[in-house]
């Protein structure tokens, strides 16, 4: 049993005992069950057809695309090629820009990069922090070859508000849905607004697929034209009808992924337990305030993101590195914001004060199944004791950072027991 | 042996083969090591994000090609996309026109144009000569593609290339395990591109790597390939996502265990097809070029009409029949190819030896689903094709 922090040294940060070990990350990490995985792997196994649109596949995108109660979905090897491509075919040609939240996945600007365009970014609005109409609206130019809407983590964006403003101003929209899985928005699944709607089934998101991405689409030729561009334009042997690369998804990673939809409604009903428990134990709590997922929708409970507000005692990266040490590797949200963000590409952005302003009050805490309903427990009582002592850290947090100056000295980074790679959302 | 023309499945004859064969090597662990090795993954909650499987395939990499860097990725071509974009490469590149449409593609993919140049009719490899005769202005590099488990004249390139003062970096996707004197393919140019799809002797199923010795570009491709595995953080123009997962690591690291197991198997093949075609007159056998050892991954043969009987197209068609899934390799030729046909016409009608080639080598099926005994009766078909291919021909 973890025992509870006495003392300000006791801080994994000032050399005490490390809480979560393994550490504890944002991603959610399903497990989905091995035999059933198996299972699923026997299909391509026994056929000795390993990838190039193989027999799970084609499975996995038959039910993808009812899962979303979309006509069709076209798997990729991961998210950012399947947007990437997308935006590419989508995009009105002989203009520039793709105009995407500044708040939003911190490669999206690489994405839209990597598809030969500008990335424009916009202001999100206060209360749902995402992109909408009216935060959209403004950036619309002669050069808008296409609209990136992005879902936030909690509840979605303004989805048919955005469906609008594309209908009068002629910019195509297509929505990278990566955080919005499972949810509907105005009782309408996710998946079909929007051109098309691009998801990751990368392992830290709510469908396991190792790696990987997919699109839905009602659109069947924009279906077609991308299922050929993921396999070099080639539709049969000794065939090349289109521009292409390789994108495609392989079997093992579609096996993963069907064995992780057997579990979904199970994971979301667990997710959902440790969401109510976040609820209950930050409450009271002063200074921090848990975003609500909105019931009245279908939703994941996945991503637990919370407010560091007036009463909370420390900043946020004071209380990121002090999380961060005791394997709590809670991560800030959205931050920096992509319009601040100095790029190896062109950018273009205006005054986006709402983006600026949030980037530097939220974070996200860690989920999915590596967190047991004890360990929310622990987590709401370390914040707890850091809220109760917070001078005295304040005064701690001074002396290591003197030491950092003086000598380089990397605390949070000292206190790391194992790569921290799984907890980037990627 | 077909003793009668009405033997041939073409003309209502019972196939030679009742489960078709297929090109490509098709290698895969077996179903127990497969099974502990993904319970291993899900055990250790370590799915993707430079975990430890592909910590140790890369190390494992570097040993096997004995190169100081080697950077695993999503899959070749990927893998040549960042290439184009670590080398900060403008313009065009120089590369030849009898390759999988792939090559050409990362390079327009990268915001590069290609210039197509030919091949050597015997080697079908890209020369110093063939270079020279394309070379055109405001070409930034070269990419040769070393073809077929053999490779090109590397130092001869090389030393055409430094004349120029133009980077070489290679499209060796074929060419995993292949020797030359100077030891594996891997260690040439600045960069040296490989492929794991599944159809190739080292497989991931999807996937691929990049090698090189050159540790300032190693590090710009990892900061490039994703914020994972890196050891030096550097601003770079474009970070993709172009990682392997540790289930394609783990089948991978599989693979390279058992790969001279493999290349010896291929070998046996090659040498049936060898001993079964080598009196067919107008067949010839592509032998793997400029090699001390080859991965024997591809079985090419060349058909000569006037002397063989039947054209390529038609031989094919009798193979196909007969359950012998040949593939016409590289059909359409590249330059021929949409888009790149009105992208840059100037070189649909400018590639004669390429255009033959493209008209005239059949591949043949080699690899985990292919016995010598297949191999004898493919060529022995092919033989009989041959002989009756005045009939083929009225028939046909």
């Amino acid at each position: 049993m973890i025992r509870s922090k006495l003392a300000t040294n006791e801080l994994a940060l000032f050399g005490g005992p490390v809480t979560f070990s393994p550490p504890k990350s944002i991603g959610s990490l399903a497990n989905p069950d091995p035999t059933k995985f198996l299972e699923y792997s026997r299909i391509f196994y026994d056929r000795h057809r390993y990838t190039n649109n193989g027999p799970v596949n084609r499975m996995l995108e038959d039910r993808l695309a009812e899962w979303h109660q979309a006509e069709r979905c076209v798997t990729f090897a991961n998210a950012f090629w399947g947007l990437s491509l997308a935006i590419r075919d989508l995009a009105i040609p002989g203009r520039s820009e793709v105009i995407t939240p500044s708040l939003t996945y911190r490669r999206m600007g690489e994405i839209i990069a990597s598809a030969g365009m500008v990335p424009r970014f916009c202001d999100v609005d206060s209360e749902s922090l995402a992109q909408t109409e009216a935060t959209t609206r403004p950036w619309i130019n002669r050069d808008t070859a296409l609209i990136l809407g992005a879902h936030p983590t909690v509840n979605c964006c303004d989805a048919d508000g955005l469906e609008r403003l594309s209908a009068e101003t002629g910019v195509p929209l297509l929505f990278d849905s990566v955080e919005s899985a499972f949810e509907t928005t105005k009782g309408r699944r996710v998946g079909t607004f929007g051109r098309a709607e691009g998801f990751s089934i990368h392992a830290t998101k709510l469908i396991n697929g190792f790696e990987g991405g997919y699109l839905v689409t009602n659109d069947h030729e924009l279906a077609d034209r991308l299922k050929l561009i993921r396999g070099f334009g080639i539709p049969e042997e000794d065939q090349i009808v289109c521009f292409g690369m390789n994108a495609k998804l392989n079997e093992i990673h579609a096996a993963l992924a069907m064995a992780s939809m057997d579990d979904l409604d199970e994971l979301v009903e667990r997710n959902r337990q440790r969401y109510l428990a976040y609820r209950e134990l930050l409450d009271g709590i002063d200074g921090i305030t848990l975003r609500l997922f909105d019931e009245e929708e279908q939703t994941s409970f996945k991503n637990i993101l919370v407010r560091l507000g007036e009463g909370w005692p420390l900043s946020r990266d004071d209380t990121l590195a002090i999380l961060q040490a005791e394997g709590a590797l809670a991560r800030p949200y959205y931050s920096p914001a992509l319009h601040t963000h100095k790029a190896g590409f062109e950018t273009r952005s205006g005054y986006l004060p709402v983006a600026d302003r949030i980037s530097k009050q939220f974070m996200l805490l860690p989920c999915g199944d590596q967190m047991g309903l004890s360990d929310i427990s622990v987590l709401a009582e370390l914040l707890r004791f850091v809220a109760a002592h917070a001078v005295e850290i304040g005064e701690a947090l001074n002396a290591v950072n003197d030491l950092e100056i003086h000598t380089g000295y990397d605390a949070v980074a000292a206190r790391r027991q194992t790569p921290l790679e799984e907890s980037h959302e990627e | 042996m077909k003793n009668d023309l009405g033997q041939f499945a073409l003309l209502g004859g019972t196939p030679e083969f009742a489960a078709e064969l297929h090109v490509g090597q098709l290698y895969f662990p077996e179903w127990k090591q497969y099974e502990a090795a993904m319970r291993g993954i899900i055990d250790r909650k370590y799915y993707t994000n430079h975990g430890p499987l592909i910590r140790e395939l890369e190390a494992r990499l570097e040993d096997f090609f004995q190169i100081g860097n080697v950077i695993t990725v999503t899959n070749a071509t990927i893998g040549l996309y960042l290439v184009c974009l670590a080398l900060e490469l403008e313009g065009k590149v120089l590369m030849p026109a009898f390759t999988f449409v792939a090559t050409a593609q990362a390079h327009v993919l990268a915001g590069l144009d290609p210039v197509f140049c030919e091949v050597d009719p015997r080697s079908h490899q890209m020369t110093p000569a063939t270079a020279e005769q394309a070379l055109e202005a405001r070409v930034s590099a070269v990419c040769p593609v070393n073809l077929w488990g053999g490779s090109t004249d590397i130092p001869a390139l090389d030393d055409w290339a430094r004349s120029h003062n133009l980077p070489l970096f290679f499209d060796s996707a074929h060419g995993f395990g292949v020797e030359r004197l100077e030891g594996k393919l891997g260690r040439f140019g600045r960069a040296e591109v490989f492929s794991f799809h599944a159809t190739k002797i080292m497989t991931a199923t999807e996937g691929g790597c990049i090698c090189t010795d050159d540790d300032e570009l190693a590090e710009r491709i990892r900061n490039m390939r994703s914020n994972y595995g890196i050891r030096r953080p550097m601003p770079v123009s474009l970070t993709v996502n172009a990682r392997m997962s540790e289930a394609q690591a783990a089948i991978a690291l599989m693979s390279l265990e058992g790969i001279d197991g493999r290349i010896a198997n291929n070998r046996v093949i090659f040498d049936a097809y060898r001993s079964a075609l080598d009196t067919v007159p107008g067949v010839r056998l592509v032998q793997p070029s400029n090699v001390t050892g080859s991965n024997y991954q591809c079985i090419v043969i060349e058909i000569t009409e006037d002397r063989f009987g039947l054209s390529r197209d038609l031989l094919w068609s009798v193979l196909r029949a007969e359950g012998v899934r040949a593939r016409r390799y590289f059909k359409p030729g590249v330059h021929r190819s949409i888009p790149f046909d009105t992208l840059y016409p100037q070189y649909v009608e400018a590639l004669p030896i390429t255009d033959a080639l493209c008209d005239t080598v059949l591949q043949l099926p080699i690899g985990a689903l292919v016995t010598t005994e297949d191999a004898e009766r493919i060529g022995s078909l092919i033989c009989d094709a041959h002989a009756y291919a005045d009939g083929l021909l009225a028939c046909g």
